[in-house]
């Protein structure tokens, strides 16, 4: 079967906080419409990552390609103005601000052509916000919350979707409401990248996964795969992920 | 406030509509009554000099707000801008002959470009660096402004040359026409802060006062956006410089960059309602109708020297009740009583 293109290309990127090495020579692809699990234990190197690919830390060594293009050096903000963009692990919502208006300055600065109006009312409906538009971040669930950051980040020219850890703190059925929204995006044709601890759920929703350990790639494949390699069982899933023999 | 998005969603009870109606009619009425002071059998220049130096000081609040309230930047230093405006438009007088109509905004944009340069240093750090740099920089100019006596008149400061009333140069001998401008900038202001707060550019700096790092993540030009912010702060504070240079008719350097007036400055905001558009008028008010009532008590009591202590404790008294400005603790007692939780800041 024919790959898709790759939207995301990280090659050898090494990242050192002075002595911390928390990345090393990591290198992987995403392609377009995949959902790409990242996983691996506490300190692994996940969120360093995320840093690294939506511009807040440049890498110390290495590329990064977007869509073909090199965003090694490109700012941040215009990384998430062409398409790349993400959410954080603790909610990141402008408490000042509300609903709409968190969506609406995402909108502003990154709808191209149309209304950006339209647009900021469209990302609410997908994440069915729409109720709750003039309420503040303070004033709504935390699951609401969670959407409205992945609103904020859909919103205009999204490509990729980065979400780091967007189901910590919610219960079962919050989390299933979540990772449903997240679902129905990468349905409409939305390239996901997922940050997450919660197995069953990464397992059930990535097409592939990405295991880091010490800041390095040690597995990269589908779920199944991933899950059987004893190098990651040793390294993170633990026995309890073991196949049968 | 609610949002300022049409999302089709309805609007929460209480806030809006009537409500806001009625703010207006209150601000109408109150706009009107200051203006038509003049007017009224009981005004004198004493009154109305009074209420000029309340505008000019609600002024100076609102230009700090600006940067400090709506875009988060404590500045620590905001005398340097009113001193370049003040003694710019006075140098450009004295010296050039330049009316000051013109010579306000020449060091409006003298004030623009040394904010510029403040913020390009200090705003690609992260932390206190652009409050740290506005101190030492608003003591390396009152020291400039002592040394350069030729200059600046030294220790002594500036006196603008002046010609009795002459609306061409921006003077009068009564301060009724004070009382207009004064009114007119502050409502100037007042328009370029609720534009702030309900604009693209506006959303963007609350949002950088919010979170710079999720801001980023919207894709909002953080560097950029608290450059253009701080510019137009520096610009307004320069211009209620040039306010308080022509109808005081002097200024020295401890009035212009000493850091008592940087720390004036901030109070009506912070007083008022940090982020808040009308904070800065119902602060600066406040404070102005306290000094004046605590001197006007304590010299009818032989008291002298109580009134700046009743002054300071009752500024401590609001600050302790309302420590999120009068106006924020008016806006979160009201959405509590309707069953909502209070926003995080920010509001008109």
């Amino acid at each position: 079967m024919a790959r898709n293109p790759a939207v995301l290309e990280v090659t050898s990127v090494h990242r050192k906080f002075g002595g911390l090495q928390a990345l090393s020579d990591v290198s992987f692809a995403v392609e377009q419409q995949e959902v790409v699990g990242l996983i691996g234990p506490n300190g692994a190197g996940k969120s360093t990552l995320f840093e690294v690919i939506s511009g807040n830390i440049p890498p110390s060594s290495g590329a990064i390609a977007f869509h073909g293009d090199d965003v090694t050096r490109m700012a941040a903000f215009r990384r998430r103005r062409s398409g790349l963009c993400r959410t954080f692990q603790k909610i990141r919502l402008f408490g000042a601000l509300t609903v709409a208006q968190n969506v609406a300055v995402a909108a502003q600065q990154c709808v191209v052509d149309g209304n950006w109006r339209d647009e900021v009312a469209s990302a609410l409906a997908k994440l069915r916000l729409t109720a709750q538009a003039d309420r503040y971040p303070s004033e709504i669930t935390l699951p609401d919350r969670k959407k409205v950051e992945i609103a904020r980040a859909i919103v205009g020219r999204c490509r990729v979707l980065m979400l780091d850890e967007c189901l910590s703190g919610l219960t079962r059925d919050e989390a299933d409401e979540v990772v449903q929204e997240i679902l129905g995006l990468n349905r409409q044709g939305l390239t996901i990248i997922v940050v997450e601890h919660v197995m069953p759920v990464v397992m059930a929703m990535a097409q592939r996964l990405v295991v880091l350990q010490h800041g390095c790639v040690i597995a990269d494949g589908p779920p199944k795969e991933v899950a059987a390699n004893p190098v990651v069982i040793e390294a993170y899933l633990g026995a309890r992920h073991r196949p049968a023999p | 406030m609610a949002g300022t998005i049409d999302s089709g969603a309805p609007v929460p009870a209480g806030l809006p509509g009537r409500a806001e109606f009625r703010q207006l009619g209150y601000g109408v009425a109150l706009v009107a009554l200051v203006a038509c002071l003049p007017l009224l059998p009981f005004a004198n220049s004493y009154l109305i000099g009074i209420v000029v130096r309340a505008l000019i000081f609600i002024a100076l609040g609102q230009a700090w707000n600006v940067i400090a309230g709506i875009g988060g930047q404590l500045s620590l230093g905001h005398g340097v801008f009113f001193g370049l405006g003040a003694y710019g438009t006075g140098l450009l007088f004295n010296d050039f002959g330049i009316t000051p109509w013109v010579g306000a905004w020449l060091a409006a944009a003298l004030a623009g470009a040394v904010a510029v340069v403040i913020g390009a240093i200090t705003f690609r750090l992260r932390g206190i660096y652009f409050a740290l740099a506005t101190v030492v920089i608003s003591l390396a100019f009152e020291k400039l402004a002592r040394f350069y006596f030729a200059l600046t008149g030294g220790d002594t400061g500036l006196a603008v040359n002046f010609r009795g009333t002459a609306p061409a140069v921006m003077q009068w001998r009564e301060p009724e026409a004070f009382l207009w401008i004064s009114l007119a900038v502050v409502l100037a202001f007042y328009a370029v802060t609720r534009w702030l707060l309900r604009g693209n550019f506006g959303l963007a700096l609350q949002a950088v006062r919010d979170d710079e790092e999720a801001a980023t993540s919207a894709g909002v030009n953080v560097y950029r956006t608290k450059l253009l912010a701080l510019l137009l702060s520096a610009a307004m504070t320069a211009l209620a410089g040039t306010l308080h240079l022509q109808f005081y008719l002097s200024i020295d350097p401890g009035t212009a960059f000493g850091l008592s007036q940087a720390i004036q400055i901030q109070l009506p905001a912070l007083i008022g309602g940090l982020g808040t558009a009308g904070g800065p008028i119902i602060g600066g008010a406040i404070m102005i109708l306290l000094s004046e009532g605590t001197n006007v008590a304590s010299s009818r009591l032989g008291l002298d020297g109580v009134d700046v202590l009743a002054y300071g404790i009752v500024l401590l008294l609001i600050v302790l009740k309302a420590p999120v400005g009068i106006l924020g603790y008016i806006k979160s007692k009201r959405l509590q009583r309707s069953g909502r939780a209070a926003p995080a800041g920010g509001g008109d």
